[in-house]
This record gives C-alpha cells, sequence and structure tokens, in this order.
C-alpha cells in the first residue's frame, strides 16, 4: 500500500521555529506498531513525545541530538519493510534556514468515482465529438474543462506560489574558549542549559539591563495574607503574583519585549514563576494572574509545582509568560540580581525574609531597551505600597463599645459633657443610654 | 413636629446626612464641570434608601433606577467607589464606565431603562428562591414608572410563582418635568392588589415610622417567601437631574419645610453640626483624593479580538433522528442532571411541550424547573436575565421568532449592556431561543426571519441550527457560554434529520470550532462558485448542489456558518479570492442584512474583485397565501436563476 504517516517537525510554540531530536526509539527499517513512541522532541520548554498512527516500518529521515526546521519531514511509516531502504537522511537544517515546503500529492488523480458533467459541458462534448472517459478520474467537469482540454493554452493559471518564509539568522557565534584536556575536564553541555543560556542570554548579552531593589517593611504582614492561604503560609509569592498581575495593567512597557526594533506589549498579564527542584530550571505560567484571587493564584502555583514535579506540564503552561517572578526567599538570600528572560522585559527577584530586621527585599531587573529606571522604581515603589498595606493595623478601639442602645450614637460623638447613662435595656440587658434620648429631645 | 415625636435613631440620621451630603456635593462638582454625563439626586427622598436598602441583610440583593445613589450608599456602604464611579475614575465601583444610573457591588445593581429593572430582579429574587438561601430582593422604581408595561407583566408573574421580591415605589409625585396627575390614572395601591400583592404605605417624613414599617415587610417577604408593593410617599427637593425645575418654587419650599433632615438641624443644632462636619470631612477628602486618579485605560475597558476560523475538517456525522428530538434529548439530560438550568417559555408545561415539542416531557422530569410564564415576552426574557446574573443557565423560549420584537429591550439594554456597564464584575449568560422562518403559512407575524435584528448587538452571540449539524452539539457550546446567546432555529428544520442527503461527488464536513462552521465542497476539483447559507436555508442550498452545478455550470463550495454574529469572513475569503465568485442565501429580507455584511467584510480583506450576490426575501411582509409565500422568500428556482444571472 505505501506511505501510511508521515511525521514533520511539529510547531509546538511560536518561538519554536526548530526543534531538537533527542531520542530515535529504532532503527530505520524496524517494525512499529501503533501508538509506539518513535521518537522525541524537545523544545525550549519540555519534551514532545511522537507516536506511530498505525503498525508498519519506520524509516527516519533525521539523527538524535540535531535540530530540524518546523514541517520538515523527519520519518515516515511505510505498510511494506521494503519501502524503507536508502533513506535520504535531510542535513539538519539550523538557524532559520527554510525547510523545502513538503508538496502533497495532487488530489485529482486519485478520483474513482463517478464524473459528473454540466449540462453545458455535455452540450460541448456532444457538439465536438468528446468522449466521456477522457476526463475519467475527475469528480466535475464543467464548460469550461472541456474548453481546456480542446484548448489547452486558454485559461491556464500560474499557480501561486508561497514566498519562502526566511527568518533573520541569529547573531554569529562566539568562538568557544580553549580546553586543554591536560587541565581540563570538558563536560557535554545538556540542551537545557543551552537553552537557557540562549534564554538569558538574548536579553543580558546587550548587557542594557539595569537592577533596582526595595525593601518590603514584613512586620505583622502575614496576619492578613494567611488568611487568604491554605498551605502557602507564610509566602509571599502568591500575594506579590497577585499584586504585581494587578499593577502591570498599569505598566505595559514592564510587560513587553524588545523585538530588535521595537517594543511587543503583551495583551495578556501572564506572569510566570521560577522554579528549581531536581527538575531543571522552568517558568511555570499563571494564566491571567490579574483576574485571579489569592487562594486561586496559590492553587495554580500548588497544580504547576505538581505538575513540575510529576512531568505532566503542558506546553501551554510554560509559554506565553509575559512577566517572570522568582523567588529565592527559601534560599534564605539578602539580595541578588534575576535575569531577564527571553521575550521579557523584566523580571522581579524575592529574597529572603529577614527575621530580625523584619524586612525582604524585591529586586527588579528590566530591560533598559524596552523601559528606564524610573517606571522601573515606580513600580517596585507601587508594588512595596501594595504589599504593605497587608501589614496589621492595630485600629484603637478605645471607645468602642460604649454605644446608646437606643440611637447608637457612640460615647466617642456625645455632646453633652455628660457622658452616658448605663443602664437596663428593655429586653433586659445591660447597656447605655445617652441624656437626649433619656430626656428626650 | 420633631419634638412631638419619640426618640429617633441617630445612626439613621447620620446615614441619610451622609447621603445627601455626597448628592450635594455631586451637583457641586457638576457646576465646577468636574463631573460628566448626568446625576439624579434623591435629596429629600434620603430615608427610603436607608428604610429599605439599609435593613436588608448582606445576602438580599437591589435593583435600582437612575435615581440609585442612596440605596447604592445605603445597601453597600461603598462611598467612595460611588464618588470615584462618577468622577468617572478607574477605581469606581464599575470603572467609571456606569457611572450615575449604571452601578454595580456586591448584590446591587442599577439601570437606567425605566421599568426593566423590575423583572431581572424578579428573576434574580426567583434564583434565589430555587437556592433556598432565604435571601430577598428589592427593587426600586418612581412613580412615573408605573407607565411602564414590563412592570405589570412582572407583577402578574411574581404573585402567582410567590417571588420573594419587594417593590418600593417611590413616589414624589414627578416624572422628570411631569406631575402625577397629568400621566397616572386610577391609584396606585390597587394595581398591586389587583395582582393579589400586599400592599405597604409609609413616608420620608416619619422615618422612624418608616424604618419600621420596612422592616415589617422585609420580613414578610422574607417569611412567607412572597411579593410585596411598598408606595413611599417622599418628595425629592433637587431637580430631576440637574439645572431642569419647572416645580413651583412655593411647593418645593413647603416640602422643604418638612424635610426631616431640615427639621432635625433647626431643633438639634450641635449633633446636626457635629455629624455634618464629620460627613464634609469625609466627603471632600475622599473627592479631593480621587480627583488625582487615573481613569480607565481603553485597553482594560476594550481589546480587538481577531477571530479565526478553525481550519481543521472533520467528516459530518449523519444522524438518524429529528432535529426536534435532538433538541428534546439535550434538554432532558440537562434539565434532570444540571443544577443551574431552568427552562422557561409560554406554554412549555408537558404533555404540551411548547409550540414546536422541544419541551416535551421536560416538566415531567423537573417540574420546578420548568416555568410555564404568562403571554409575556418581556418579563419571561427579563426574569432569565436576573436568573442569569444569579448563576443559574436559563434557557427562555420564545414561542414564535417574531415575538423576539417584545423582548428586545431585554437583550439591547439588560442581557448585552451589564457585563460591560457594570465593567465585568458580572456576566449574564441567558439564552434565548426562537423558532423563525416561514413555509408553513403562518403570514406575516408568525414567520419572518429576524436575524439581522439580533446579530449587530454587543457581547451577545446569534446562533443558527441548521440540518447538518448535531444540535445537541452546538447547544453544548451554547451551554457553556459565559455571555448571552440568542439561538434561531428553523420552523421547518424541527421534523428534518441531521445531514442526511451527501452525494458521492462532494466532500461534507464541519471544522471544530465551538459553533462549527459547516463546508460542503467538490471531492476533487478546485470549486468556481462560493455559496454562504445558513439556518433553514442551509437546507434548501445543500439539497440543490448538484443541481447549481448541471445547470449552472458551476463548482460550488457551500460554507454554513451557525454562529452568524460572528461570521467566518477569513474562511468566506478565502473561498472566494479563489473562486471569484460569491453568494449569500439568507431567508430575511436583503437591505442591512447579513448577506450584506458577509460581502462587505469579504471585500475589504480580498484585494481583487470578486462577483457578489445577495439572494433574500422580498421586503414585504410574508404572506400566508402559498404561491406567494414560495414567491417572497428564496426558493430554489429563484437561486439558480440568480446564480445563472450574476456568475456567467
Ligand atoms: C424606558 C425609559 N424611558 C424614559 C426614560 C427617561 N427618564 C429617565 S428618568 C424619567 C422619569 C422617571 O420618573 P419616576 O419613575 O417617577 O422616577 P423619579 O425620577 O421621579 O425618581 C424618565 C422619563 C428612561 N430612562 N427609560
Amino acid at each position: 500500500m505505501g506511505l501510511l504517516q508521515e511525521i514533520q517537525v511539529p510547531l509546538l510554540a511560536v518561538n519554536d521555529t526548530s526543534l531538537t531530536v533527542v531520542e530515535i526509539n529504532f532503527t530505520s527499517g524496524s517494525q512499529v506498531k501503533k501508538g509506539d513512541i518513535v521518537m522525541v522532541f524537545e523544545t525550549s520548554k519540555t519534551t514532545y513525545d511522537v507516536e506511530a498512527a498505525s503498525d508498519g516500518y519506520i524509516q527516519y529521515l533525521c539523527e538524535a541530538d540535531h535540530d530540524y526546521e518546523v514541517n520538515t519531514v523527519v520519518a515516515r511509516v511505510y505498510s511494506e519493510a521494503g519501502e524503507t531502504a536508502a533513506p535520504p537522511v535531510h542535513r539538519p537544517a539550523i538557524n532559520g534556514v527554510a525547510a523545502a515546503p513538503v508538496v502533497k500529492a495532487g488530489p485529482a488523480s486519485v478520483w474513482e468515482g463517478e464524473t459528473l458533467f454540466s449540462r453545458e459541458a455535455t452540450r460541448l462534448m456532444t457538439e465536438a465529438g468528446v468522449a466521456p472517459s477522457l476526463f475519467t478520474g475527475r469528480d466535475f467537469v464543467t464548460a469550461k474543462d472541456v474548453r481546456d482540454l480542446l484548448q489547452p493554452a486558454s485559461g491556464i493559471q500560474a499557480p501561486k506560489g508561497e514566498p519562502a518564509v526566511t527568518r533573520a539568522g541569529n547573531a554569529p557565534n562566539r568562538l568557544p574558549l580553549p580546553a586543554d584536556p591536560q587541565k581540563v575536564i570538558v563536560g557535554k553541555l545538556s540542551s537545557a542549559k543551552k537553552r537557557e543560556i540562549e534564554y538569558l542570554g538574548d536579553i543580558q548579552s546587550t548587557g542594557l539591563t539595569s537592577t533596582i531593589n526595595t525593601f518590603v517593611e514584613t512586620n505583622g504582614i502575614f496576619t492578613h495574607i494567611n488568611r487568604s492561604l491554605k498551605h502557602l503560609k507564610d509566602a509571599l509569592l502568591p500575594v506579590i503574583l497577585y499584586e504585581s498581575a494587578r499593577l502591570l495593567a498599569d505598566y505595559p512597557l514592564l510587560n513587553a519585549y524588545f523585538t530588535g526594533d521595537a517594543i511587543a506589549h503583551y495583551k495578556e498579564v501572564n506572569p510566570g514563576f521560577a522554579i528549581d527542584i531536581d527538575k531543571g530550571l522552568k517558568v511555570l505560567k499563571i494564566a491571567r494572574a490579574g483576574q485571579l484571587t489569592i487562594p486561586a493564584i496559590e492553587e495554580e502555583i500548588l497544580r504547576l509545582s505538581g505538575s513540575y514535579l510529576d512531568d505532566t506540564l503542558d506546553i501551554d503552561d510554560l509559554t506565553d509568560i509575559t512577566f517572570t517572578i522568582t523567588d529565592l526567599s527559601s534560599e534564605g538570600v539578602a539580595f541578588f540580581r534575576p535575569l531577564v528572560n527571553k521575550m521579557n522585559s523584566s523580571i522581579l527577584g524575592i529574597s529572603a525574609i529577614d527575621a530580625r530586621l523584619q524586612r525582604c527585599t524585591l529586586s527588579l531587573t528590566f530591560d533598559h531597551r524596552v523601559t528606564e529606571g524610573k517606571l522601573a522604581a515606580q513600580f517596585l515603589k507601587e508594588l512595596k505600597d501594595r504589599l504593605e498595606s497587608y501589614r496589621a493595623v492595630d485600629t484603637q478601639a478605645a471607645l468602642r463599645g460604649v454605644t446608646c442602645f437606643k440611637c447608637l450614637k457612640t460615647l466617642g460623638e456625645d455632646l453633652s459633657g455628660v457622658g452616658f447613662a448605663r443602664c437596663i435595656t428593655p429586653e433586659g440587658k445591660d447597656g447605655y443610654i445617652c441624656q437626649s434620648c433619656l430626656k428626650g429631645f | 413636629m420633631l419634638s412631638s415625636k419619640s426618640i429617633i435613631n441617630h445612626r439613621i440620621i447620620k446615614e441619610a446626612l451622609r447621603i445627601r451630603k455626597v448628592e450635594e456635593k455631586f451637583l457641586e462638582l457638576f457646576s465646577q464641570g468636574k463631573l460628566n454625563g448626568t446625576v439624579h439626586t434623591c435629596v429629600g427622598q434620603e430615608f427610603s434608601a436607608v428604610a429599605f436598602a439599609g435593613q436588608l441583610k448582606k445576602m438580599d440583593f437591589i435593583f435600582s433606577n437612575h435615581r440609585c445613589h442612596g440605596h447604592y450608599m445605603a445597601f453597600t456602604g461603598d462611598v467612595r467607589g460611588l464618588l470615584a464611579e462618577l468622577l468617572g475614575k478607574a477605581s469606581g465601583t464599575c470603572g467609571g464606565i456606569g457611572s450615575s444610573q449604571h452601578l454595580c457591588h456586591n448584590n446591587f445593581f442599577s439601570n437606567g431603562i425605566q421599568g426593566g429593572i423590575v423583572p431581572v430582579a424578579a428573576g434574580y429574587a426567583l434564583g434565589n428562591k430555587l437556592k433556598k438561601n432565604g435571601a430577598i430582593g428589592v427593587v426600586f422604581i418612581g412613580d412615573g414608572t408605573l407607565g411602564e408595561g414590563a412592570l405589570y407583566e412582572t407583577m402578574n408573574i411574581i404573585s402567582r410563582w410567590e417571588i420573594p421580591l419587594l417593590i418600593v415605589c417611590e413616589n414624589n409625585f414627578y416624572a422628570q418635568s411631569t406631575p402625577q396627575h397629568i400621566n397616572l390614572a386610577g391609584d396606585i395601591l390597587s394595581r398591586a392588589k389587583a395582582f393579589g400583592i400586599r400592599t405597604g404605605q409609609g413616608e420620608t417624613s416619619s422615618p422612624e415610622e418608616l424604618m419600621h414599617k420596612a422592616q415589617q415587610a422585609i420580613d414578610y417577604v422574607r417569611g412567607e417567601t412572597k411579593p410585596c408593593f411598598f408606595l413611599v410617599e417622599t418628595y425629592r427637593l433637587n431637580a430631576h437631574s440637574k439645572g431642569d425645575d419647572d416645580r413651583d418654587p412655593a411647593e418645593v419650599a413647603s416640602y422643604a419645610e418638612k424635610d426631616f433632615l431640615n427639621i432635625f438641624r433647626n431643633e438639634s443644632p450641635a449633633y446636626y453640626q457635629m455629624y455634618k462636619e464629620v460627613v464634609d470631612q469625609e466627603v471632600d477628602s475622599l473627592v479631593e483624593e480621587i480627583l488625582l486618579e487615573e481613569e480607565l485605560s481603553p485597553e482594560r475597558y476594550h481589546q480587538h479580538e481577531e477571530h479565526h476560523t478553525g481550519n481543521a475538517w472533520t467528516p459530518l456525522e449523519t444522524i438518524n433522528k429529528r432535529q426536534v428530538e435532538l433538541l428534546n434529548a439535550f434538554f432532558k439530560e440537562k434539565i434532570a442532571a444540571d443544577e443551574k438550568m431552568v427552562f422557561l417559555g409560554e406554554d412549555v408545561l408537558s404533555p404540551y411541550g411548547g409550540a414546536f415539542k422541544v419541551a416535551k416531557e421536560l416538566s415531567f422530569l423537573r417540574p420546578e424547573r420548568v416555568f410555564s410564564t404568562p403571554i409575556s415576552e418581556a418579563a419571561l426574557t427579563g426574569i432569565s436575565n436576573g436568573l442569569a446574573l444569579n448563576g443559574f443557565k436559563p434557557f427562555a423560549e420564545i414561542m414564535f421568532g417574531d415575538f423576539m420584537t417584545l423582548a428586545f429591550d431585554q437583550i439591547v439594554n439588560h442581557a448585552s449592556k451589564f457585563h460591560h456597564m457594570f465593567n465585568k464584575k458580572v456576566n449574564c449568560p441567558v439564552v434565548i431561543r426562537t423558532p423563525m422562518g416561514g413555509r408553513r403559512g403562518y403570514g406575516p407575524t408568525h414567520s419572518q426571519t429576524l436575524d439581522k435584528f439580533l446579530v449587530g448587538i454587543d457581547n451577545v452571540k446569534t446562533v443558527a441550527l441548521n440540518t447538518l449539524l448535531d444540535p445537541g452539539r452546538i447547544y453544548q457550546s451554547i451551554y457553556n457560554e459565559q455571555h448571552p446567546v440568542v439561538v434561531i432555529e428553523n420552523k421547518t428544520d424541527y421534523g428534518k434529520k441531521i445531514a442526511q442527503q451527501q452525494l458521492k461527488n462532494f466532500v461534507y464536513e464541519h471544522n471544530e470550532d465551538p459553533f462549527p462552521v459547516v463546508r460542503i465542497r467538490p471531492a476533487v476539483s478546485a470549486p468556481t462558485l462560493t455559496i454562504v447559507a445558513y439556518g433553514g436555508m442551509a437546507d434548501m442550498v445543500a439539497g440543490m448542489l448538484e443541481q447549481v452545478f448541471a445547470e449552472a455550470d458551476h463548482k460550488p463550495e457551500l460554507i454554513v456558518p451557525s454562529l452568524i454574529s460572528h461570521l467566518p469572513v477569513d474562511l468566506v475569503a478565502a473561498s472566494a479570492s479563489r473562486t471569484g465568485n460569491l453568494l449569500v442565501v439568507e431567508e430575511g429580507s436583503g437591505f442591512a442584512g447579513i448577506g450584506s455584511e458577509l460581502i462587505a467584510a469579504v471585500t475589504e480583506i480580498v484585494p481583487h474583485k470578486i462577483h457578489t450576490r445577495r439572494v433574500t426575501a422580498l421586503p414585504v411582509p410574508i404572506p400566508s397565501v402559498k404561491s406567494l409565500e414560495n414567491i417572497v422568500l428564496p426558493d430554489k428556482s429563484r437561486i439558480l436563476d440568480e446564480i445563472k444571472a450574476s456568475f456567467q
């Protein structure tokens, strides 16, 4: 029967125009079963398994540990063993060389059903003595089809080719530093590390970032916050996500990125928080945090961290993050300089709470090509104010409780200068009564 | 005089004073040009707000009208949000979008359409009754609103269905400029009594007594789960809105003398002064602070969204059941199991089950969730809106599409606007279903397709069913919607089975959008004519594609949208730019119709000229007599003739 499945490099995230093949699970020519994982791609965020769609024989057109452009055909599954012979392995296309578009076989040749003729087509054919069998393989035949057959030159349209999409190449790679095997042991960079370098290098390598810091007074801050939290008691992350997501709506430049010649503002505010517990550094998205309550944000944090640990993250949990928060508070740091992620313009770092000084440092690194210190400082100040507003204030409760049972006037409001009289209310309870209610107006 | 009366609670004086202060502040700000739009102040009427709005529980709710500031403050206590709202600031209770007449906070709602809020309030109250949560509600109307029909439709229903709603009619003897005697016939309380509704009466000039009577009325409504109508005699001391006062100054002065707060000022100047200073200080400093604030940025109010039609196609599934059976099955399943589900409409009780039997047996399955309404399209739609605001998923049936006009205010001024005018604090996921279309000889008022009047309503989706897709699938998507949806069913489609006729030489497929688009295209050839048809016309056009090919010498591609308020312009444009020919068939008349909109949108994005044509109903009421009805509505032979004439 022939070709059963063509595996192309999938487009998993807008930014990943090429993916790495990290695993090839069979050798070319092997038999595969429907549902077998035949290969694994790695995106900038996660991995992606490809399954065989049916039983057959696999032919690989790629090699492990190489990058391939999206849409490149990297494997095929055939029904017969012989068909997989002589696989022409693709030269990996790296850094934006567009792969040739995959041309699907023209369908015109596969119609095996009845051919229908329009009335006008039939008339023309009768007139010109054209046999219907000439149109075998067509579904419909109009007068124009008949005329095209009789005068092939007429009406032929040049197919409209789509221009190949090309992308500006990345900056030339720097030469690697020498590594003398006598003096050093060279370890291979993991793909995760490579990605990390690309991600953080994108912005930091220009050197145009700057970091500003502020203190948040934390004395009494958790009295209120903990009321909204179920599990993450004494943690600032949920409330910082909550407040900064709301605040970012007013700071579009911090929810944006530098495209190279313009500033792209995200339409949504989707902050992410960085996580690194044994499974590599990842940033997880709290989608539309600006519309979530603190308990909902806490729930999201827990859900995402769970998925991170179980390796069940969705690509959607990792993409389109518009602002990043990195929380090193559990590491006891006093302050640090966070690095801005690719396609972000800023990142907020949370340091540990200093138990003695009752405060904690917030650090904001921002891309100077997008915004500047004044605005970043304003943002940080406003965030600080918002966070500090959670601190419990001891409202003085001096005269509270002394209220005229009749007119509900409080002792603080009394003008008589005589004060209230203690009394027994008609319900038999202890109470107070003011002078005017006692005597009438 | 005050001194002859017994003791008055100072708390309510302070509350009334605060309301008065805020109202006077608004007038002051208005005269300084700091306030945009309009205000209707309640100076003189404050105690009505304090007595009713002020004595409700937190879980209760209020619907109010244009003169709502006092009600708002007494119920929510949110003076700051109100001030900021009228000053047009982002921190206002509705971000400055709603302003004076459109407030929403916790369970408080106001709207500027006289009478329109009454059925919505009834629906909200019905929701509480279904939830058995013991909450009740108050709806405020003015005496001028006694002229509105929706009020009486609703009074009939709340009495019959024992809905715990307290209607408070604030009788200030004027409607805008018009004294009551010019417009009001008969007696006010007799109106409510005629519906069997308990009534009450009080005056703002005796606040203690009014407080007491209000509490009694509230207790009655809550305790008995029954409606009540309370008439408050009062007088507004300021103009209707700003400077528009033609009343006799002597009359106004005489009422000002009787005004309780004025009397209190004269008799207890020291207390008055102290309380006044507190509210003055509170309100003035709030205003100073608020004046410096930002207004809502346009992006936070509206952001353009691109609509992309899905381009992954799945074969159409033939279903050997009639459309009406599938509709009925969907509703049966939902009504039996779904806690949010409510079904309302005229004659929907079983065994009758609605004029077209969509509701068959629903009321047997769950009688408490199926409401047969009186003939009252405005009220039943408004009640559905209120249920939707209260967390339910109401499906309202309007017996014939032509009657949608009677529900129009509830769709356009209520369901459509709530979400945005309340600055996205609420959603109103109401569904209004109705059959449209002719070919059954029902004549001018029972046959028309009025979809073009519905598709342009902001934030309301309009869906047209067809015989190519499982209606249950579409209704599941409708069920999932968070905003209002109007569904147009087609009378002649009810009896047809789904995707029955599938010709070999065509491919029948649909995309995976929530409201799928159906496409029927030649099996292998490139099409030469793009046809768009929807609703009842889709069935007719799908059934004549072979004829179009044979006789008009065109290979047609038929595109059938089901969501007609957001047409698949990109898809149609892509097809039409390839074929160069675009025909739109609709059952309503053509001027300013769906075809006009679609063709305009397509030609905006197709760079070269395409040939276009609309086939529509003739612009006359649909005749009953069969021969004429077939001429007025588009039929196969007219469609064919138009194709032959327009697309050579
Ligand atoms: C449906 C509708 N018609 C007309 C108006 C314009 N309008 C606004 S207030 C008003 C007078 C209302 O009088 P009444 O109900 O007595 O309330 P009052 O102003 O006396 O408090 C009118 C005619 C409106 N807002 N809505």
